[in-house]
């Protein structure tokens, strides 16, 4: 008995390490302006708002991550962008098992609610609008960028099956 | 290990990562690094 005491014990420290890790980096980020590598920080603050005609998005090419923020909720991301066509996209992998779903949760959020984003691109601010796309042939080069720009292993049937979400970020009043 | 004393451990070593992280240069670079393989190992479908 006492030795399954002291088992449980010791798993509880154990299990204790990491969850007080997580909630400290977690609290420490969510009020920063901007994300850190894994947790939502908060409100996109510093940079300027583009205002004006849609630019040429092949500038993101040379761009590794972005901040995305939603609005609801209040928060921000650290997420790659791939440019397609002259739009630009984010995706969202790992959509098929809960504990991805935990860690992209912002790709729920954001298709169960308005979509309504800001996205900062090197110190200038983008007022977005995220569109899931499920299918067509626009997917087609959004997996040529990604594969070519991250080497990732994106598919097709990884789309379509729900594994991997894509949206299009979108002008605001487009849709 | 009494109660008492395994919740005074737990408080103390949760004080101790706390700082650690908050205080230590690279400590929470490396723990976000470890956890983002985590992830990426752990939250794709098999």
């Amino acid at each position: 008995m006492r030795i399954i005491k002291l088992a449980l014990q010791a798993l509880g420290l154990l299990l204790l390490i990491p969850t007080v890790a997580i909630a400290t980096l977690r609290y420490e980020v969510s009020d920063n302006d901007g994300p850190s590598i894994v947790f939502p920080g908060g409100e996109l603050v510093t940079g300027e708002l583009y205002r004006g005609p849609e630019p040429d998005w092949s500038f993101t090419d040379d761009v590794s991550t972005i901040d995305l923020q939603l609005y609801n909720p209040l928060a921000s991301r650290l997420i790659w962008i791939e440019e397609s066509a002259g739009k630009i996209y984010i995706t969202s992998d790992y959509m098929g098992t809960w504990l991805g779903r935990l860690w992209k949760h912002w790709a729920v959020q954001a298709y169960e609610s308005d979509g309504l984003a800001l996205v900062r691109i090197d110190k200038v601010l983008y007022e977005r609008k995220l569109v899931r796309v499920f299918e067509g042939s626009v997917l087609d080069g959004v997996i040529a960028k990604k594969i070519s720009k991250y080497r990732s292993r994106i598919t097709k049937e990884a789309i379509l099956s729900g594994e991997t979400w894509v949206f299009e970020l979108t002008r605001p009043d487009e849709v | 290990m009494k109660a008492k004393n395994y919740i005074i451990l737990c408080l103390s070593l949760s004080l101790l990562v706390s700082l650690t992280i908050l205080y230590v240069p690279d400590v929470s670079e490396n723990f976000e690094s470890w956890l983002l393989r985590f992830l990426s190992t752990n939250a794709a479908v098999k």
